[in-house]
C-alpha cells in the first residue's frame, strides 16, 4: 500500500505530499521523505557508471527502511517525486508505472493556467486524481 | 562491539606452551608473537600444568546449552596446540642424574598432553662455545625418548645473534607447523561426528559446526570457517521452533545469543576479507530472520535491545573495517536487491541502532510500569548470574560452603532483566549512537538525513530536560526546515523550541518562537496538518495558531507568567525584564511584522517636504494592535512617533521632548493586509536620508524592532514563496510598490556663486595656453573654498600617448597642467598654511581665499598641449556659506569647457631642379614604378629646397626666423641661406602660406642623406607671449652622380622676324662613350634651322652642343619646337616639360636696356 507520495521542487521544498495512513504518522512519513531526497542528491550528483540509462527519469528504490520501502522520478524539470510503500516486495516495473501515471497527472495539474510555477499544488482535482491512482496500485500488488 | 571478549573481536591466534629454562622465555615469546601470523605463547613455569582433559560425556544425557560461554577463550588462553620442552645442553649432556632429571620430567609432560592430542616439540638450549660439544647421541636419545621428528628438535643458541635468529625462525615455523595439525586433527575429530550425524541434539550439532569453524579459524581457513558458520547458524534457525529444553523466554533468548554470536564471527571474516557486499547481505537475512521473533511481551524490550545491539555491532564492524572496501565492491551479483547506498554507510545502522534503543525504551518504561512487583522480587535478582553456557543465566545458591547453579523460570528469568534494564540509563546511549550517525551523514553531505538524526538526537535531550542542547540542536533543524520550506516538521521543532525556551525560562525566545509558529503558513488541503503527532505544540490547526498566537501576547504584555513545568520558576515580563525583538532582513520573523518604507520623490530640496508611506503586514492568525510606532531615520531630527488614537497616550510611554508626535486613527495589523501610513518628512541636512527602524511598541514593555526595507528591493521568505496566497501591493500606487526606495536624496543647497571660464579660443600645440578662471561671489561668502581642476580626454582615453606607459615624461603627455597663478592675496592675513596647491599633469587642486559677499578672485591656469587634442577641462568650487559652522556641508559649483587643440602652422617641403637643366640619374630612372617617396638629388648640382609654411590656425601668426639645422655639422651637403631672422616679422593670416627657397648642393654620394630639421619660431600676432619654435623633420635623400645631364639654353624673349640661337647641351660624365639621338619637332611659330634628326655620340667627360637657328612668326607666349635627347644605353630619353619650353615674343624691341640673349 502506498502510504506517502510527494512531489519536491527545486530547492528541496514540498510542493505536494500527501499521506494516505489511517495512524497517525505523517510527520515520520514527512521526515522519511526529506531524508530520502538526500539520497537523490547523491544519485544525482554521483551517477554510477554501471547504471543502465543515466537518462531514465525513475530512480529506483532510494533506501529501505525498516517498514517501507522508498522510490523516486525525477522529472525533466529537477522536480522530484517519492513514494513511500509498505509493500516490501514489490516489483520495479509496477512502481515505474505508477510513477509515469503520476506524472502525467503532475504535468496536466501543473499546466492549470492558473497555477503559478514553483507553488505548491492545492488543486482538489490534482488530489482526487491521485487517489484514483493510488488506490488500484495497493490491490494490483496484493494479487 | 565492546560487548564481546576482546578474544572474540581478533582473529584467533594458536598458542603455543613454553616449559622449561624461563630465562629464554620472554625472547622466544616476543618472536613469536612477532611474526605473521603470530603464535601467542604462555611459558609455564612447571611441567605438570596442563588442565586434563574432562571425561567423555555422556551421550543420553541431553546437553545443558549450546555453547560453552568460556570454551573459545579457554583455547585460546588455556590448552595449547603446541608445547615446546626446552633442555639445557648441560642438562641434556651432564652427569646421569640430571639425565635422568630430564627424561622424568619429559615422560611427566608427555603423559599430561596426550589426553588432549597437543603436539610437542623440544628445545635445547646450548652456548655458542659448547655447541659442538653436545654429542649427537644424546640428543638422538632424547629425540627418541620425546617420541619426535628430528625436525621437532632444535638447538637453541641464545649468546650468538645471526645463530639465535635462524633458531627463533625455525623454531616459528616448527611450532606453527606442529599448531595447525592439532588444530586440523582436533577439528577433523569434531567434523567426524557431524557427518556420521553422531550428535543426539541440534544442540550439540551447532555446538560441534561452531567448533570446527573455530579450529579452521586458527587455521586461517576463513572458507571452511565461514561454511560451518553458515552451517551452524541454519541450524540454530531451526531450533527456535523445535527446542524445548528450557522455558521459552529464557530458550529464545539463548538462540538469540548465539545467533549473534555466529553472526559476528561471520561478519567478521567477511568484512575483513573485504567482502562488504555478502556481509551487508547476510546482516540483512539475520536481521529478517530474528526481526519477527520478538518473543515474550513482558521482556519484549529485550528483544529490542538485542536488535539495537546487532545494528551497533554490524555499524562499528563496517566501520573499523578498511575504509576502502566501503565502496561497493566488484563482487559477483547477489541474487536479492541490491543494497542501497546508504547501507555501505556505518551511520545507517548507528541511526537504526538507536531508534531500536529507542523502542526498547519504551517497551521497557511500559513493562516497568504493568509490573508493579517488581520491587517485591526480594532482591534474589542479584545472585543472578550468567551461566556456564552462552546466552544462559541461573541462579548462583551457596549451599554449604558450594555453590551450585539452579536454572531459573521464565517468571524469574522476566524479573532479573527487568531489575537489570532499570538499572541503566539508555538515554545517553541512543545520544551517542545518533551522534555518530549525525557526524558521520553530515561528512558525507547528507544533511537532511543528519537533520533526523538531529531531531532524534534533540527529542532524547528534550526528554532528559536537557534543554540547551536540545535547543542548539532544534535551531539548526528549524534553519534547515525553513529554508527547504518543510512545513510541517518545521511546526514539530519550533514546537520543541517554544518548551525548551519556557524550561530554559527564556521569555524571549519563548515569544520569538510562539509568534513564528502562529505566522507559519497554514497547511490547508492536507491531512497532515490534523494529525496529532506533531509534537509538543498539537497539531497544527489555525485553531492552534490562535492559542499559541494569544499565549506569545499575553506574556509579552505581562498578562501571563511564563512558568516551565519542570523548574517550577515563573517568569514574567515586567519592566525590569522588558522584551525587545530585533527582526532584520534574514530573521524569521520577517513574516510576522514586516515594515516597508517608501519615499515618494527620489530627491528632495533641503527644507523641502517628501511624503514617506510606512507599510506594516504582519502574518499572524489574529489582529494585533500597536500602541505606538516609532520611525527612526539616519538624521535623528526626522525621527517621529505615531501614537495609536485609540488608546490614550499613557504616561509611561517614551516621547522625548522635541519629537514630532502623529497619531492615527487605529493601528491594527490585521492577517496580510497592509496597515499603509503617510506622512510628510522635512530634512534641511543635504545628503542620504534613510529610514533605518520602524519600532513598534505593544504594552509597556514589549517592543519590536523591524529593520525598514525599499518596497523595490523585498523578496518573500523561503517559507512563503511556495505558497499559494493573495498578493497585495504594500502602497496603493503600484509604481511606487515595485520602485519605492527607503532612501531619499537630499539636495544641495543651490550656490549663490559663479565660476566662470574665460575661453579665447583654441590652443594652439606648443604653446602654454592661459586660462583664466574667475570666482565670483552673487550671495554667498566664501569660505575654505577649494578649486578642483580635472583635465580629461573628451574622446575618452587618457591624456598620455601609448608611449607613454614606458617613460612618463612630457614628451609622452599630450595635454598637461603646467601651472595655477593666481593674485597675490590681498591681506597678509591669509595664512600661508592654508594655501593647498596641488598640480598634477591632469589634475590641479588649488584653494581659494576667503570671500566676502560681492567679492571676486580669480587665478590663471596655464595648459600646455604637446599634441593636437581636444580636451575637456572640468573646474569645480567646494565652499561653505558660513565659516562658524564646520559642520555643515560644502556647497559645490562645476563648470566644464571643452578647448581644442590645434596644431598652429604646417611645414611642407619641395624640391626643385634648376631652370632648363635635367640630369639623367638612374636609380630615379629604376624607382619610378615603386612608390618611393625618397626624392633624388644630383650630386654637385644645385637644387632648390622650398620651404612653405601654412597657418592652420584662426589667428594671424608672426612668423619671426627659419632656419635648416643640419643634425651633424658635415660637409656632406651646403645650404644657402642656413638661417634667415626675418627682418620684420611675417605675419601669415589663417590660411595664408608662406614660402622660403634655400639651395642644397649635395656633395656626397649617399643612398641615404640626412638634410636636417626645419625650425621655425613664430609667435601670436595678437598678444605678446613668448614666441614658438616649430620643428619639421626633412626626410632622408638620394644622393646620386648623374650620368648624363641636359640642359636646354635659349634666351628668355625674343622679337618677331629676330633670329636666335636655341642650343642643347649634353654632358657625358661617364668614362664611356655615349650614343645620343636626338631629334626636333616642328613649330608653326617659328621657323628652324640645324638638325632635324640625328644620332651622335658624345666622348667621355665631355660635352656635346646642338644648336639651332629660330626665328619667331608669331607673338606673345609661344612653345619652343620640343627637342627630343635620348641615351640608347640607358634607353632613357628627356622629354621638356612644357613650361619650360615657353619663349615670349615681342613685337619690336622695348625700350629697356637688355642684355644680349646669350648672357641670360
Amino acid at each position: 500500500m502506498i502510504v506517502c507520495l510527494a512531489v519536491v521542487g527545486h530547492e528541496n521544498n514540498p510542493l505536494y505530499i500527501q499521506s494516505f495512513t489511517e495512524s497517525d504518522d505523517a510527520l515520520k512519513l514527512h521526515h522519511i521523505v526529506h531524508c530520502s531526497l538526500d539520497v537523490i542528491d547523491e544519485r544525482v550528483n554521483n551517477p554510477k557508471k554501471s547504471s543502465p540509462a543515466i537518462n531514465e527519469a525513475f530512480l529506483g528504490l532510494l533506501y529501505p527502511t525498516e517498514n517501507y520501502k522508498v522510490y523516486g522520478y525525477l522529472t525533466n524539470t529537477k522536480v522530484k517525486f517519492i513514494l513511500v510503500t509498505t509493500d516490501l516486495d514489490i516489483r520495479d516495473a509496477d512502481v515505474r508505472n505508477f510513477f509515469r501515471k503520476f506524472h502525467a497527472a503532475y504535468v496536466d495539474a501543473v499546466s492549470n493556467p492558473f497555477h503559478i510555477p514553483g507553488k505548491k499544488i492545492t488543486s482538489r482535482t490534482f488530489g482526487e486524481r491521485v487517489s484514483s491512482i493510488v488506490k488500484p496500485f495497493g490491490l494490483n500488488s496484493a494479487s | 562491539m565492546e560487548e564481546f571478549p576482546e578474544e572474540l573481536r581478533t582473529p584467533p591466534v594458536a598458542l603455543a606452551c613454553l616449559i622449561g629454562c624461563p630465562e629464554v622465555h620472554p625472547l622466544i615469546t616476543a618472536h613469536l608473537h612477532s611474526q605473521q601470523p603470530p603464535i601467542n605463547a604462555v611459558a609455564l613455569p612447571d611441567f605438570s600444568m596442563i588442565p586434563p582433559k574432562k571425561p567423555p560425556r555422556d551421550t543420553l544425557e541431553p546437553p545443558a546449552g549450546i555453547i560453552k560461554r568460556d570454551w573459545f577463550s579457554k583455547h585460546r588462553t588455556r590448552i595449547p596446540a603446541v608445547v615446546a620442552a626446552i633442555f639445557s645442553s648441560r642438562d641434556v649432556s651432564g652427569d646421569p642424574a640430571q639425565r635422568l632429571q630430564v627424561c622424568n620430567d619429559l615422560d611427566k609432560l608427555k603423559a599430561s598432553i596426550r589426553g588432549r592430542n597437543i603436539k610437542l616439540g623440544v628445545l635445547v638450549v646450548t652456548k655458542w662455545n659448547d655447541k659442538d660439544n653436545t654429542s649427537e647421541e644424546r640428543i638422538l636419545a632424547l629425540r627418541k625418548r620425546a617420541e619426535i621428528d628430528s625436525k621437532n628438535l632444535i638447538i637453541f643458541v641464545p649468546d650468538h645473534e645471526p645463530e639465535l635468529q635462524q633458531c627463533l625462525s625455525r623454531l616459528w615455523t616448527v611450532l606453527g607447523e606442529l599448531a595447525n595439525t592439532y588444530y586440523r586433527d582436533e577439528g577433523r575429530r569434531v567434523r567426524s561426528r557431524l557427518e556420521k550425524k553422531n550428535y543426539s541434539s541440534m544442540e550439540l550439532n551447532v555446538r560441534y559446526c561452531f567448533k570446527v569453524a573455530i579450529y579452521a579459524e586458527f587455521r586461517r581457513d576463513w572458507l571452511e570457517a565461514l561454511k560451518l558458520y553458515e552451517d551452524a547458524y541454519h541450524a540454530l534457525r531451526e531450533m527456535v521452533g523445535t527446542s524445548t529444553r528450557m522455558p521459552p523466554i529464557q530458550r529464545l533468548v539463548e538462540i538469540k545469543a548465539v545467533a549473534e554470536q555466529l553472526h559476528f564471527n561471520m561478519s567478521m571474516i567477511l568484512l575483513h576479507g573485504g567482502k562488504v557486499l555478502e556481509a551487508i547481505t547476510w546482516f540483512r537475512q539475520h536481521t529478517a530472520n530474528y526481526r519477527k521473533l520478538v518473543g515474550a511481551p513482558e521482556v519484549i524490550f529485550l528483544h529490542w535491545e538485542w536488535l539495537s545491539r546487532q545494528y551497533m555491532v554490524f555499524a562499528q564492524l563496517l566501520e573499523t573495517s578498511s575504509p576502502n572496501a566501503l565502496h561497493v565492491p566488484s563482487t559477483a551479483p547477489v541474487a536479492e536487491e541490491k543494497p542501497t547506498e546508504w547501507e555501505f554507510h556505518p551511520a545507517y545502522y548507528y541511526q537504526l541502532a538507536a531508534s531500536y534503543l529507542k523502542e526498547k525504551n519504551t517497551c521497557l518504561e511500559f513493562a516497568i510500569s504493568m509490573s508493579v512487583d517488581v520491587g517485591s522480587f526480594d532482591g534474589s535478582a542479584e545472585s543472578v548470574v550468567a551461566s556456564a553456557y552462552l546466552g544462559q543465566y541461573s541462579r548462583l545458591l551457596e549451599h554449604e560452603d558450594a555453590f551450585i547453579m539452579q536454572p531459573l523460570t521464565d517468571m524469574e528469568y522476566a524479573h532479573y532483566a527487568l531489575a537489570e534494564g532499570k538499572r541503566f540509563k539508555d538515554s545517553f546511549e541512543i545520544i551517542a549512537l545518533l551522534k555518530k550517525s549525525f557526524e558521520a551523514y553530515s561528512s558525507s553531505k547528507a544533511e537532511r538525513t543528519a537533520a533526523y538524526c538531529g531531531l532524534q538526537m534533540a527529542r532524547e535531550y528534550f526528554s532528559l530536560n536537557d534543554f540547551s542542547n536540545a535547543k542548539q540542536i532544534f535551531d539548526s533543524l528549524a534553519n534547515l526546515y525553513r529554508r527547504e520550506g518543510w512545513l510541517l516538521s518545521l511546526w514539530e521543532v519550533l514546537g520543541y523550541l517554544r518548551e525548551c525556551s519556557k524550561g530554559m525560562s527564556s521569555a524571549k525566545d519563548f515569544i520569538e518562537y510562539s509568534l513564528e509558529m502562529a505566522s507559519l503558513p497554514e497547511t490547508t488541503g492536507f491531512s497532515e496538518s490534523f494529525s496529532k503527532d506533531c509534537g509538543p505544540a498539537g497539531p497544527a490547526t489555525p485553531s492552534q495558531r490562535e492559542k499559541i498566537h494569544k499565549e506569545a501576547f499575553e506574556v509579552a504584555r505581562g498578562e501571563s507568567e511564563l512558568n516551565s513545568d519542570e523548574q517550577n520558576s515563573a517568569f514574567k515580563v515586567k519592566s525590569d525584564y522588558p522584551i525587545y525583538l530585533e527582526i532584520d532582513v534574514i530573521s524569521p520573523l520577517r513574516v510576522t511584522l514586516l515594515a516597508l518604507v517608501a519615499f515618494h520623490q527620489p530627491m528632495v530640496k533641503p527644507g523641502g517636504q517628501s511624503l514617506i508611506t510606512i507599510s506594516l503586514r504582519s502574518q499572524l492568525p489574529i489582529n494585533v494592535e500597536i500602541d505606538q510606532l516609532e520611525v527612526q531615520f539616519n538624521q535623528s531630527e526626522c525621527n517621529f512617533i505615531i501614537t495609536n488614537g485609540q488608546k490614550p497616550l499613557s504616561s509611561t510611554d517614551i516621547v522625548q521632548p522635541g519629537h514630532r508626535v502623529e497619531t492615527a486613527p487605529d493601528l491594527v495589523l490585521a492577517t496580510n493586509k497592509w496597515l499603509r501610513l503617510t506622512y510628510d518628512i522635512k530634512s534641511d541636512l543635504s545628503g542620504k536620508l534613510e529610514c533605518i527602524y520602524v519600532i513598534a511598541r505593544v504594552g509597556p514593555n514589549f517592543t519590536i524592532c523591524c529593520r525598514a526595507e525599499s518596497p523595490a528591493l523585498i523578496n518573500d521568505s523561503p517559507l512563503w514563496k511556495f505558497e499559494n496566497r493573495l498578493e497585495t501591493i504594500p502602497i496603493k500606487d503600484p509604481g511606487l510598490a515595485l520602485s519605492g526606495q527607503k532612501a531619499i536624496q537630499v539636495e544641495e543647497p543651490e550656490p549663490q556663486v559663479d565660476l566662470i571660464l574665460h575661453s579665447s579660443g583654441p590652443a594652439l600645440v606648443g604653446e602654454s595656453f592661459i586660462l583664466p578662471v574667475t570666482v565670483s561671489s552673487r550671495g554667498h561668502a566664501v569660505h575654505s573654498g577649494e578649486l578642483k581642476i580635472n583635465l580629461v580626454d573628451t574622446r575618452g582615453g587618457g591624456l598620455l600617448s601609448p608611449r607613454g606607459e614606458e617613460s612618463f615624461s612630457s614628451e609622452n603627455i599630450h595635454v598637461e597642467l603646467v601651472d595655477i597663478s593666481c593674485d597675490a592675496p590681498q591681506d597678509q592675513s591669509e595664512a600661508p598654511s592654508d594655501k593647498i596647491q596641488k598640480i598634477q599633469p591632469s589634475f590641479g587642486l588649488i584653494s581659494v581665499p576667503s570671500l566676502d559677499m560681492g567679492e571676486s578672485w580669480s587665478c590663471k591656469l596655464k595648459i600646455k598641449w604637446n599634441h593636437p587634442k581636444p580636451i575637456m577641462l572640468y573646474v569645480s568650487l567646494g565652499y561653505l556659506p558660513r565659516s562658524d559652522e564646520p559642520s555643515l556641508q560644502k556647497v559645490h559649483v562645476h563648470k566644464s569647457l571643452q578647448i581644442e587643440g590645434t596644431t598652429a602652422v604646417a611645414i611642407n617641403h619641395r624640391y626643385m631642379l634648376p631652370f632648363r637643366k635635367d640630369p639623367l640619374l638612374l636609380l630615379k630612372l629604376k624607382s619610378i614604378s615603386e612608390t618611393d617617396q625618397t626624392p633624388y638629388l644630383a650630386l654637385n648640382e644645385k637644387t632648390l629646397l622650398i620651404i612653405s609654411v601654412k597657418n592652420c590656425s584662426e589667428v594671424p601668426l608672426r612668423l619671426l626666423s627659419m632656419s635648416i639645422e643640419t643634425e651633424v655639422k658635415s660637409d656632406a651637403c651646403t645650404i644657402q641661406p642656413q638661417q634667415e631672422e626675418f627682418r620684420e616679422a611675417v605675419v601669415n593670416m589663417p590660411g595664408e602660406e608662406f614660402k622660403k627657397v634655400f639651395t642644397i648642393i649635395p656633395k656626397v654620394k649617399s643612398t641615404k642623406l640626412k638634410i636636417g630639421n626645419v625650425s621655425l619660431r613664430w609667435e601670436r600676432d595678437s598678444n605678446a607671449t613668448s614666441s614658438q619654435v616649430t620643428k619639421y623633420r626633412l626626410p632622408d635623400v638620394n644622393v646620386e652622380l648623374p650620368l648624363l645631364a641636359v640642359s636646354l639654353e635659349c634666351p628668355p624673349h625674343a622679337f618677331i622676324g629676330n633670329p636666335f640661337l636655341y642650343s642643347v647641351k649634353i654632358l657625358n660624365q661617364t668614362e664611356i662613350l655615349q650614343e645620343i639621338k636626338c631629334s626636333i619637332s616642328d613649330s608653326q611659330s617659328f621657323v628652324l634651322s640645324g638638325p632635324h634628326s640625328d644620332t651622335m655620340l658624345v666622348l667621355p667627360r665631355s660635352a656635346q652642343v646642338l644648336t639651332y637657328m629660330l626665328v619667331p612668326l608669331g607673338l606673345g607666349s609661344l612653345q619652343l619646337p620640343r627637342v627630343t635627347v635620348a641615351s640608347v644605353r640607358y634607353s632613357a630619353g628627356l622629354l621638356p616639360s612644357n613650361a619650360s619650353l615657353l619663349v615670349f615674343v615681342y613685337p619690336t624691341k622695348p625700350h629697356v636696356d637688355l642684355k644680349p640673349p646669350g648672357d641670360a
